[in-house]
């Protein structure tokens, strides 16, 4: 039966319907490399028909009236294409587009289709310009989540943290998704680094908020990361060295597809050898690294195999004292396998097979006393998506994900077991969609997604809700609202992720759910401008997280490891920016709210049965302006400039304070009193980076690029939060800085 | 359309510019800590104000003096009848003891009930259910090698008197400290020019609790001692302290305003009183005491 009821939904209904009519579909690529191009734009231009391609690089534009027409696709950075094609009756034309990419030279202009942007721009997206992360300046190492970190309404908790506060989210309630694979934790250097080769990536996209159907397991937000496929073209590479760490990667074609392999490690070694000289407290070894690979097979015109793995590990060794060593040991194993078959014009799939390992190993030997602890998370799923097509107004898509989640995590001290924790759940996903166009101006994707998760037996439903009118050809409004549920928790610190752990709903520990709803407006001013603006409210129910009193989580059952609280946020995100031309860049500006509420916590003193007052978190910030400018200063030199303003983090003012004795120890117990959590601000935040490019060649034998930045350019001393020295009488609060001024240098070879 | 502008600007400049969540003003608290010890002789009890955090802190400028301090033992849980009062004299500044010699008797409930004529509106009171002693049930070895496969177990009686795990604190006292003495680790950590040595004397664990030990089927805790408990070679004086429910919450949330929970750095919440009309600390534990002599390494 409900073989039955596919073939008549999926193969005989739209060839019954459309028997006279034609359609074109294909994918679009670099034409240099034969890289597919996410959300490239396609159009028919006589009869005003067009399709975005998806994230596989492919479109499908149907019910096309016979005849003649002029085939038209536009990308950022590529060259505008136009083709006549003729179509006849009950044609389907298989076209692969492929796109030149556009070289900036002198003061040329670069022309941009005004519909280009538009799939870019849906209500809550973001795309990062892989070029970009690459030119801005960085501190040490181009990193992804960093770049991100300027848009509006992305916010970093210090300089030494990559970690993306979204919409009022701390980084659990992002979903970050490498080749459609789950990464736990995505940082090197304990946070000071995303996991990310920029080298290796073709496509980085952001859902801020209000994501669609498709994705689902996150309260907040959704990062899409996608490997590159590799050059088809040629064998091709690039080799960049850093004072922090160099990377290699080389891309080919093979008789059947492509491959693409990239490396990075880190080589502080000179610099740490440096230091012991004078220094006792120096790691006597730390490193890290990263593999990022994928192979493609092109088994058919219409089936495309790929196989996509990374493997990254930060490693460090600190003897810190005779007889006292530390180690850490962690990383994340991702392996993804899909399957892209296209059935026919209007049905297109996509089949994954995921793998994701997280591993967490830190261990201190403290005085002949071991205390380790081992931490695993092995994610296996399937994903499954289907797109259909079955007129020009609805595009239909349907898709499950399912998958089993072990965690594991076991403390042990001094040789014994001290804690341990190990759940398999089962989770899976349905969700069905529908991308409606009534005409010209409206577009409404509805959909609903049912999501469960074995531990506790919870099943929840999603609806999701855009809207989307185009008032004139430069101003679209746009709406929308979306449900959504998170059955993991992180227990983090924002100093350090080196010791991450995740946690999942359970008997007694409901999963966290919230609603959030946008509106937003996408105009372009003027050609080749874009300003933006979006005002978001989002609810965090049930949110559970560690209970930060806890001090020793042996023997608690496992609902009383957490506290149970709600929060939520708004706000207002403004974007501008300036797309073409030898100047380009943004200026965006964010005004927003976050707040946390939970059960005695943050109760005035004296009000011991309170219900707890709502605080704001320490990244809560109420105004944040980021600006980003790139000029091409000549043919050879680039200069790009970022600088971001914000109000000061909130912090908590200490007002009192007291001695007890220690009945334990011949100290005291130093005491403050203080009034609201979080009710301070420190004194805002600002800093200057700038980078200059210079690119030329390398003996001749490829280009090569010089990459000199500045970091904090006018030495700012921003600060992270107070400490206090209690030898002090009075109490002494001292600052702790961020990021000093930090000249840095590359050196990139492209082969 | 400009007054709709000018009305929209003006709104949003207000909500910048309002301050929703304002600082609160410092607030004077009083301050009470006294540990009951079971068996023991009722402690001594400090009382004193908060100081604003700006201000030099010496106990005996924010001491409390002429209040009248009671404790009440009462004859079952809290909110049961008092069976006996104990009254606390002044003896020093803000330090009071009380008028009877008494042994605090483990497994019962005291209430702390404090009043001062200078001020009407202060009423103090708290209680704590005192801990079941306990005592450590094996022998304990004369003489133990340091970082030797031997290491020293403790068989601890079960508690009886909690529906919930004991909570542990242990301590090492050492009897002959001196540089020279100094176990590896210790000897190394030590700054003269940063630490008080008087600081490494007497070391303690953070709370510990019960089911990090295996128990045994008679229900006895058998707990290893770990090397790094141990600072000083030679004699050395091991407490093991179980903690009623303040002290417990004490210990622990002051942990966490010194930094290291997953709080944000900056992040500095109260601590988690049981008392009302005042804060601090009104609480008791149960103690058992062992020596022993710990050798060098051959």
């Amino acid at each position: 039966m409900k073989k039955n009821l596919l073939t008549v939904l999926f193969l005989v209904l739209p060839t019954a319907l459309i028997a006279q009519k034609a359609s074109i579909n294909g994918y679009v690529k670099d034409s240099t490399s034969d890289e597919t191009l996410i959300s490239a734009n396609v159009a028919l231009l006589e009869v005003n028909r067009g399709a975005s391609t998806n994230t596989l690089g492919y479109f499908s534009i149907t019910n096309i009236e016979p005849g003649t027409y002029t085939l038209a696709c536009s990308y950022i950075g590529f060259e505008f294409f136009h083709k006549e094609i003729t179509l006849s009756a009950g044609e389907s034309l298989r076209f692969d587009i492929e796109l030149i990419p556009k070289i900036v030279e002198g003061e040329e202009i670069v022309i941009i289709s005004e519909r280009e942007l538009e799939k870019q721009k849906d209500i809550g997206r973001a795309q990062v310009n892989t070029e970009l992360i690459k030119t801005l300046p960085k501190v040490f190492e181009a990193d992804v989540f960093r770049s991100i970190q300027l848009l509006p309404g992305v916010k970093a908790a210090s300089d030494f943290s990559s970690g993306l506060y979204i919409r009022g989210g701390s980084p659990d309630q992002t979903l970050i998704l490498l080749d459609r694979t789950t990464v736990y934790n995505p940082s090197h250097f304990f946070g000071f680094f995303s996991t990310f080769n920029p080298d290796a990536i073709k496509d980085v996209r952001l859902f801020k908020g209000g994501y669609p159907a498709e994705y689902g397991g996150r309260l907040g937000s959704v990062l899409t990361i996608y490997n590159k496929d590799g050059n088809r073209n040629r064998t091709a590479g690039t080799a960049t060295i850093g004072m922090l760490a160099s990377r290699v990667s080389l891309e080919g074609p093979y008789s059947k597809g492509s491959w693409m392999f990239s490396a990075r490690r880190s080589t502080l070694e000179p610099i740490l050898a440096a230091l012991r000289q004078n220094n006792d407290n120096i790691p006597s070894s730390f490193y890290f690294l990263d593999f990022n690979g994928k192979v493609n097979f092109d088994a058919s015109q219409n089936d495309k195999f790929s196989l996509a793995f990374y493997s990254g590990q930060d490693k460090v060794n600190f003897p810190f004292a005779d007889d006292a060593e530390f180690k850490l040991n962690y990383g994340n194993r991702t392996l993804s396998g899909t399957w892209t078959h296209i059935f026919n014009e209007k049905l297109f799939s996509n089949f994954v097979l995921t793998g994701s390992q997280y591993f967490n190993y830190p261990e201190l030997e403290f005085g002949g006393t071991p205390i380790q602890r081992r931490n695993n998370i092995f994610d296996y799923s399937l994903k499954a998506d289907l797109e259909y097509l079955p007129n020009e107004k609805h595009e239909l898509a349907l898709g499950i994900w399912a998958g089993a989640l072990t965690i594991r995590l076991k403390d042990r001290f001094d040789g014994e077991d001290s804690f341990q924790s190990r759940s398999h759940s089962r989770y899976g996903s349905v969700y069905l969609s529908d991308t409606w166009r009534p005409n010209d101006r409206w577009k409404v994707i509805g959909g609903v997604r049912t999501s469960y998760l074995s531990d506790g037996q919870y099943l929840r439903v999603e609806p999701r809700l855009s809207v989307d009118y185009k008032l004139t050809d430069r101003v679209r409004l746009q709406t929308a609202y979306g449900r959504y549920n998170q059955y993991l928790t992180l227990i983090t610190n924002e100093a350090f992720s080196g010791f991450d752990v995740w946690l999942t709903a359970d008997d007694g520990v409901p999963p966290s759910n919230g609603d959030q709803f946008i509106i937003g407006a996408k105009t372009i001013p003027f050609t080749g401008y874009g300003f933006d603006v979006e005002l978001y409210y989002r609810t965090m129910n049930d949110i559970f997280e560690l209970d930060p009193f806890t001090a020793d989580a042996s023997g608690l059952d496992y609902p009383d490891l957490f506290r149970f609280g709600n929060g939520d946020a708004y706000g207002a995100e403004l974007f501008f920016e300036k797309r073409e031309g030898r100047l380009t860049g943004f200026v965006g500006y964010t005004f927003a709210y976050t707040w946390r509420k939970f059960p005695n916590y943050n109760n005035a003193i004296g009000d011991v049965n309170g219900t707890g007052r709502r605080y704001p978190p320490k990244y809560d910030r109420r105004n944040d302006v980021n600006l980003v400018l790139s000029y091409q200063l000549s043919k050879r030199w680039k200069s790009t400039l970022a600088f971001n303003y914000a109000t000061g983090q909130a912090y908590t003012e200490v007002l009192g304070r007291y001695t007890v004795l220690n009945p334990w120890s011949n100290d005291q117990l130093e005491v403050f009193s203080v009034g609201k959590i979080n009710a301070s601000r420190l004194p805002a935040y600002h800093r200057m980076d700038i980078s200059f490019a210079r690119s030329g060649t390398f003996f001749g034998l490829g280009s090569a690029e010089w990459q000199f930045q500045i970091i904090n350019l006018y030495s700012r001393r921003n600060i992270w939060f107070y400490n206090f020295d209690f030898d002090e009488n009075p109490v002494e609060r001292n600052e702790v800085p961020l990021l000093p001024l930090l000249p840095t240098i590359s050196y990139t070879v492209n082969f | 359309m400009k007054p709709v502008l000018f009305t929209l600007l003006s709104i949003f400049v207000l909500i910048i510019a309002c301050d929703i969540y304002p600082q609160d003003e410092y607030e004077e608290f009083y301050v009470v800590e006294s540990y009951l010890i079971a068996q023991d002789s009722l402690p001594p009890l400090y009382l004193s104000r908060t100081a604003p955090v700006s201000a030099l802190y010496l106990f005996e400028d924010f001491a409390v003096a002429g209040a009248n301090v009671r404790i009440h033992l009462l004859s079952g849980g809290q909110g049961s009848s008092i069976e006996q009062t104990f009254t606390y004299q002044m003896v020093d500044n803000g330090v009071y003891n009380s008028s009877i010699t008494h042994e605090v008797m483990p497994a019962r409930t005291y209430q702390l009930e404090i009043d001062i004529p200078s001020d009407p509106s202060a009423l103090i009171t708290a209680y704590t259910a005192v801990p079941d002693t306990f005592s450590s049930q094996s022998t304990v070895p004369d003489s133990i090698v340091y970082q030797s496969e031997n290491q020293l177990e403790l068989d601890i009686s079960p508690s009886r008197n909690t529906e919930r795990q004991t909570y542990f604190i242990f301590t090492t006292i050492a009897q002959n400290p001196s540089l020279e003495n100094f176990t590896p680790l210790y000897a190394d950590l030590y700054d003269p020019e940063t630490d008080r040595f008087s600081d490494f004397v007497k070391i303690s664990s953070g709370i510990v609790n019960e089911a990090n030990f295996e128990t045994k089927p008679d229900g006895t805790v058998t707990l290893k001692y770990p090397w790094l408990a141990v600072a000083f070679y030679e004699n050395n004086t091991i407490v093991t302290n179980v903690l009623d429910d303040n002290v417990y919450d004490f210990v622990r949330s002051q942990a966490v305003q010194l930094g290291g929970s997953t709080l944000s750095p900056g992040e500095i919440p109260n601590l988690v009183y049981r008392m009302e009309g005042g804060i601090g600390v009104f609480g008791s534990l149960a103690a058992d005491t062992i020596q022993t002599y710990v050798k060098r390494p051959e």
